[in-house]
């Protein structure tokens, strides 16, 4: 079996950083023949984890792109890791558009659209690391 | 990268058609926000919002085209998208967007039904 395409990367704190990371999904997935479809979703999540650990972290902004490319199962491994003062992802709630609308904070979609893009995501979080495992597997929901 | 711009193409019909290219983050969704409001100030309550060369919209620019939709529903007018990616027809279907706004597959079709009222 092909090994695993690997790919790791420092953001920079600059605008616009999360491109460079959607930049090397797009470049694992090529290699492993990922649906593009697929791959915008997972590029989106991506935005969203990066943008996260950018505007909460501090320090560096660490991401490895991972596809594996299982011939009938290929799929993508995403983690992003921050180094601010962490947080329980159980308190964070959940959006509800009506609610937003109304209410002068309209932002807070970030977590739920990582976790809703993507088939598997795990938070770990303690102050002074934050990371964020994402999974996307071809054909997932 | 992904360069943001904004063109409006039409502004006389009873649709004002927005199209916008490229990545919709806090400073594409200023721009559309501010061209939206100066819009619905001029008395134009129906505006499109073609996204045929949009690939990649983050969850800061949705929160600006949120605040464009609360204002499009206070004068009682209608917010409409159309040529949506794959991603971000799922993207603001997981929202719930298509509840307050309308999204067409083309710009013929939302023109047509826009203009006629449906």
């Amino acid at each position: 079996m092909a090994e695993p395409v690997r790919v790791r990367l420092v953001l920079p704190r600059a605008p616009r950083a999360e491109l460079l990371a959607t930049r090397a999904v797009e470049e694992a997935g090529q290699r492993i023949a990922f649906p593009r479809d697929t791959l915008a979703e997972v590029k989106l999540a991506v935005v969203e984890a990066c943008l996260n650990a950018i505007e909460y972290g501090t320090g560096e902004v660490e991401v490895e792109v991972i596809a594996h490319p299982n011939d009938a199962h290929p799929w993508i491994e995403v983690a992003v890791v921050d180094h601010g003062p962490g947080f329980d992802p159980s308190q964070v709630p959940r959006p509800v558009l009506e609610d937003k609308l109304r209410s002068r904070r309209k932002r807070g979609w970030g977590l739920e659209l990582v976790r809703r893009l993507m088939d598997e995501v795990e938070i770990t979080s303690r102050p002074g690391m934050t990371r964020v495992r994402m999974i996307r597997r071809r054909g997932g929901e | 990268m992904e360069t943001f711009e904004l063109k409006v193409a039409d502004q006389d019909g009873k649709v004002a058609v927005l199209e916008v290219a490229g990545y919709i983050n806090n400073e594409g969704g200023e721009v559309i926000a501010k061209e939206a409001r100066r819009l619905i100030d001029a008395g134009r309550h129906t505006l499109l919002l073609d996204l045929r060369a949009t690939r990649i919209i983050n969850s800061i620019g949705i929160s600006l085209l949120l605040e464009v939709l609360e204002h499009i529903l206070e004068v009682k007018g209608t917010l409409a998208f159309c040529c949506l990616t794959p991603s971000i027809a799922k993207t603001f279907q997981i929202m719930g967007l298509a509840q307050y706004t309308r999204i067409f597959p083309d710009r013929a079709t939302a023109l047509a039904e826009l203009s006629s009222g449906q």
